[in-house]
């Protein structure tokens, strides 16, 4: 009963959320079983930056169920090629790769590790408006909330898709996800929350996944 | 209730530790739990009858609690870059061992940074990838018996380190930059270059509290630090020493 009533609740107080995903392929992809794939959050020293947060949710969704990709977790691998893939020095094109893979012993370990595809993720999730007021109180004989609140989040991210062999860019894919969370304040604050960073991870990770099984 | 759950009661539940770790908002919600706890406290001693002499004892105690100990922490990785053929002494100083860094932000309570020990171990691994050999010494000068082994002495230095929270900077990371200073000198104490660089790190505000933000930023700026030494500097280092003659082109015949 509290487990319905819990999903209940997750149903009814989910806020709505629209998202699209969009794909441009250049060449034909696939992977092998013992090949891996690695997820890059791109970083930069401005405002803006993929968080690992989300990074991280595209390594879970990849790394489960059927067709899971063998991923090489981000921070092993950016220790593994210290310092070639820190903010100041990591690639920004696929053919910077060729001059990246004359450094020493680079090319090596990441043949060792049998890397196909590096994956970087760039984009944030972003306030773009709120509104409303709501008050709450709290005395000695109670408290309550009242009014309104809302703020719309609109998640833009996009999967740049490296081919390690070929050393040319795979393909590209964007997902772009917004939704408005209110919170209605009814003496208890009662949250209606929509979660478009969520919804651009899972369709991105789920298009990504497409994209390196699924051929040409 | 004795005195002493209730004291630990209120620690727990006032979690001057936990307030600490709320950022903007929570200066005003601190200040306000802050007078009515400290009021109620008085009250209570009051009651039950508590020497006057314990109160200021234990306001301070509790009040100046407010402390973030930063602990710097993290992977400690190698370098993939082609050594220096040469036979380096590595002198760390001691302020450079144990470099700590103390800073009172009125409005949002002292950080401890002790950044030193994490800082001394990444340039042991970074300056033992840099270089052939690498040989720790005690001081900048060297004996007559390390010259005759050692071709040149690098000598690390933090200049400068600077953090800024959130409500400071109007971002929404935790950012922190060291500036280093490195400096190379030949076995005579003849200065062959000194290089100074800024090492940056950010983390997200709302993925650590405050105090482990900051030590996740730091982490990140010492690694910026040594991206630059092996990317920047280290072939720097490397034309300065062959200009000089010390370069050992064949290998480091003993």
């Amino acid at each position: 009963m509290t487990i319905r009533c819990a999903i209940f609740l997750c149903l009814v107080l989910s806020g709505c959320v629209s998202s699209r995903i969009e794909q441009s392929r250049d060449i034909v992809t696939g992977i092998e079983s013992d090949e891996a794939m690695v997820i890059l959050g791109r970083a930069s020293y401005n405002e803006r930056e993929t968080k690992a947060s989300f990074t991280e949710c595209i390594e879970a969704e990849l790394s489960g169920g059927s067709g899971a990709i063998r991923l090489i977790p981000q921070d092993k691998f950016k220790d593994d090629l210290y310092p070639w893939f820190e903010p100041r020095t990591a690639p920004t094109s696929a053919s910077e790769l060729g001059r990246l893979f004359t450094e020493p012993g680079v090319r090596a370990r990441i043949d060792e590790a049998k890397i196909r595809y590096l994956a970087w993720i760039d984009g944030d999730t972003l306030t773009t408006n709120k509104g409303g007021s709501m008050s709450c109180t709290l005395t000695t004989f109670g408290g309550g909330c009242f009014g309104m609140s809302y703020w719309e989040q609109d998640a833009s991210y996009q999967a740049s898709i490296w081919d390690v062999n070929e050393l040319t860019t795979a393909g590209k894919i964007s997902a772009d996800a917004s939704g408005t969370s209110y919170i209605a304040g009814l003496v208890i604050p009662i949250p209606i929350i929509a979660r478009p960073g969520n919804a651009a991870c899972k369709g991105l990770a789920n298009q990504l996944r497409d994209f390196i099984l699924g051929g040409s | 209730m004795s005195v002493k759950s209730s004291l630990r009661g209120y620690f727990e539940m006032g979690g001057l530790t936990l307030e600490c770790r709320l950022f903007g908002l929570a200066s005003l919600i601190r200040v306000a739990i802050l007078k009515v706890w400290s009021e109620s406290f008085v009250i209570w001693v009051k009651h039950k009858g508590l020497s006057k002499m314990l109160l200021p004892f234990l306001m301070a105690l509790t009040q100046s609690s407010c402390t973030n100990m930063v602990l710097v922490e993290g992977s400690l990785p190698t370098p993939l870059v082609e050594k220096i053929p040469a036979r380096l002494g590595v002198y760390y100083s001691e302020e450079f061992k144990s470099y700590q860094y103390k800073e009172n932000l009125p409005q949002f309570g002292a950080y401890e940074i002790d950044l030193g020990n994490q800082n001394l171990k990444f340039f042991r691994n970074l300056s033992g990838a840099l270089f052939a050999e690498v040989l720790e010494i005690d001081s900048p000068e060297l004996t007559s018996e390390q010259r005759s082994v050692l071709d040149a002495v690098f000598i690390p230095r933090i200049v400068e380190y600077g953090f800024l929270v959130p409500a400071m900077s109007t971002l929404s990371f935790h950012e922190v930059s060291i500036k280093y200073e490195i400096q190379l000198k030949d076995r005579y104490g003849k200065n062959l270059g000194r290089w100074s660089f800024v090492g940056y790190g950010k983390a997200e505000a709302s993925r650590f509290g405050s105090g482990e933000a900051v030590g996740e930023a730091t982490m990140l700026a010492i690694r910026d630090g040594g991206a630059r030494i092996a990317t920047e500097v280290a072939p720097a280092m490397a034309t300065a020493l062959k200009e000089a003659g010390i370069w050992q082109e064949k290998g480091l015949a003993k």
